[in-house]
């Protein structure tokens, strides 16, 4: 039993509330939820599609296909995780419909540096522009294979997870993450 | 750079992710290869770098809310009018009108 008064209780339970009532039809909790969702969702659609006005489409689509979906939500799953998978199965059903935007200028990730330590600059400088370079080297991935990167190394989710949402076995979900990081890796290096 | 280092790299990088020993076909090679160790160190920071982007929300576009807003709007329209009677008996009513039209054309033979 939670703490009536913890913080993370009194939040999910406002959530739970603007579900139940979403899922009776009010946009207005519906939007609430939207307000509270939307930057995640729009983050996971920015990295698996790469192109952020595909993402901004992927998003939206993805968001409108959970409230039509919200009635059968149960509740097993968080929120978050049940519009992640809806996100991704959507930026697969893009994916098969638009050309893929060819290599983001780096300008478009400094907004998602996270803050580093201003303690110490010259470490602060080297995270910075390995994270400069890293995401250049998700960009440079092939689909399938940053795909699994995003969902394994940034979102933790497990083989299994990967393999039903892709629609492939969970051998080939393995073998796909294998080749990804040795691509990365080395994309990595030569850039170095 | 030897062949067993390129042999072993998809496996450094992999064992630096997940954290576990490498493989063991390459185990005692890594461990006394500096630029395999190397690639496993490089590894290691990257996949500290990815964990870390978890936790990094992206803003989102700010009109997206009005657009999904919208397009439920125009959802919610159509199914309202697909559940009024006159919308209904509207839509059968000028089916019926253009068939009439159609039959009712004259012949051009």
């Amino acid at each position: 039993m939670g703490n009536p008064g913890d913080p993370g209780q009194v939040e999910r339970s406002r959530e739970q509330e603007l579900i139940a009532r979403a899922q009776k039809g009010d946009r207005s909790a519906f939007a609430a939820l939207l307000r509270e969702h939307q930057d995640e969702v729009y983050t996971l659609a920015r990295r698996l599609v790469g192109d952020p006005h595909l993402a901004s489409d992927v998003a939206q689509e993805a968001l409108i296909r959970a409230w039509r979906a919200l009635p059968r939500f149960r509740g097993d799953a968080r929120l978050s995780t049940w519009l992640y998978r809806i996100t991704v199965n959507t930026a697969w059903t893009h994916k098969n419909q638009a050309k893929r935007h060819q290599g983001a200028s780096i300008d478009d990730h400094l907004d998602i540096a996270a803050p580093v330590d201003a303690g110490h600059p010259e470490i602060a400088g080297e995270i910075l522009e390995l994270r400069g370079r890293l995401r250049l080297a998700l960009d440079r991935l092939p689909d399938p294979q940053r795909e699994v990167v995003v969902l394994k190394d940034i979102y933790g989710w497990s083989h299994a997870e990967i393999a039903e949402s892709m629609g492939i076995s969970v051998n080939a979900a393995k073998v796909r993450l294998h080749r990804a990081r040795a691509r990365l890796a080395k994309d990595l290096e030569e850039t170095a | 750079m030897s062949v067993v280092c390129e042999m072993a790299a998809p496996f450094v990088a992999n064992s630096a992710v997940d954290g576990v020993d490498v493989m063991r076909p390459f185990r005692s090679h890594t461990a006394t290869c500096l630029k395999c160790q190397a690639r496993h160190a490089a590894m290691t920071r990257t996949a500290r770098e990815l964990a870390a982007m978890e936790g990094v929300r992206i803003a989102a576009p700010a009109d997206l809310e009005w657009r999904v807003m919208a397009s439920l709007e125009g959802d919610l329209a159509i199914s309202r009018s697909l559940n009024r009677p006159m919308a209904w008996a509207a839509a059968v009513v000028s089916m019926a009108a253009a068939v009439l039209i159609w039959r009712l054309r004259p012949k051009t033979s």
